[in-house]
């Protein structure tokens, strides 16, 4: 189904969609859903691209007819360079 | 400032590297390795503060040990809520400490760095908010289930915390993955806070003392907080840091350490002269 979902029931996908995610696990890897302007946002930061695949799936699944535009980060995984003193 | 070279001022110090919140799916091997081999050059020891893998499966569980099996350095783990999720804790815990992970749940260690120790105490924790903002033990028995896991948690750590003490523990650090602070979480919805940490923790900490708190859980959290008692606390999500782990140092002559009669701590109402 591609219709365009009533905007009263906008507010329940979005709020499935976080239950999903949460079921999930990704919701607390601190993936948020927001909306913004006619579609929603994803934000957040994950361990790997398909972790990141994943959650714009259930995403596209969950709000059919919605742009969902995604700005979710892939953790930095290098060595840090420097420290903090604690003394 | 680098960390990464010798201390100028000469003193013995412990470097301390953390990172919490990896979350290791079964697809994730590796991932983290090429940055953990740098270990043995600029770290002491290594935390894992909890939400190890995804799921909480054995699998996944796997996949985290090979990441930190003959790192170099000694690691010290707690779990956190993802690590409970395929109702397995005890297969994740075993599954760690095959590689060598001391994995605490109440629990303290005592390493030797530099000829002195240096203890970690750790529990995972659990929720139920902040001062002024927090569940009581009261109406239900899954409200008072509830608040009561979070009060065990932080008895536990209170009763590791206490171990330490007793070893005479140059540096004492409490290793837990829910949140001890409120400082830490800056950057979540202010709503969810209750489900982020419990100040019961801090109470704990402040009350046995502690030179560091490390925790993890609070993704969309920040670095730096202290508790009400001036002991500092950080925030090591992986999210957070934005780094394979963080790093810290702190002197191992900070403290007249000398070890004492190992004693149970005080029940709260009796810290405060009270019941
Ligand atoms: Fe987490
Ligand atoms: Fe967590």
């Amino acid at each position: 189904m591609t219709d365009r979902p009533e905007p009263y029931e906008e507010e329940y996908r979005i709020a499935l969609l976080r239950e999903r995610l949460a079921r999930g696990g990704q919701a607390e890897l601190g993936v948020r859903v927001e909306r913004r302007g006619g579609g929603v946002l994803l934000t957040g930061t994950v361990p790997n691209a398909t972790r990141r695949e994943e959650i714009l799936d259930l995403a596209r699944d969950t709000l059919p007819g919605l742009t969902v535009r995604t700005e979710v980060a892939l953790a930095g995984r290098d060595a840090p360079d420097h420290g903090e003193e604690l003394p | 400032m680098t960390l990464l070279g010798p201390d100028r001022t000469g003193r013995p110090v412990v470097r301390v590297a953390a990172v919490g919140d990896i979350h290791l799916g079964e697809d994730c091997a590796g991932l983290l390795r090429p940055a953990f081999e740098t270990l043995p050059g600029c770290a002491d020891l290594l935390l894992l503060a909890g939400d190890l893998t995804r799921h909480g499966t054995a699998a996944e569980a796997r996949v985290v040990a090979a990441e930190v099996a003959s790192i170099g350095v000694p690691v010290v783990a707690v779990l956190g809520n993802h690590d409970h999720h395929a109702d397995e804790p005890e297969e994740v815990v075993r599954v760690l400490r095959d590689a060598g992970v001391r994995v605490l749940e109440g629990e303290s260690t005592v390493l030797p760095v530099a000829g002195h120790k240096v203890g970690v105490a750790g529990v995972k924790g659990f929720c139920g908010g902040f001062v002024g903002r927090s569940a009581g033990e009261f109406g239900e028995p899954e409200m008072k289930a509830f608040v009561r896991t979070a009060r065990r948690s932080a008895d536990r750590l209170a009763g590791a915390l206490a171990e330490l003490e007793a070893h005479g523990c140059a540096v004492r650090i409490a290793l837990t993955h829910f949140s001890p602070v409120p400082d830490t979480l800056a950057g979540e919805p202010p709503e969810i806070y209750p489900f982020l940490g419990s100040y019961l923790l801090a109470e704990a900490i402040d009350a046995q003392g502690a030179d560091l708190a490390v925790h993890g859980h609070a993704h969309l959290g920040t670095e730096h907080g202290m508790t009400a008692g001036g002991v500092r606390v950080r925030n090591v999500a992986q999210p957070v840091i934005d780094h394979a782990f963080a790093l810290y140092r702190l002197p191992l002559d900070g403290r007249s350490a000398h070890p004492s009669e190992a004693s149970a701590p005080a029940p709260v109402p009796a810290r405060y002269g009270l019941g």
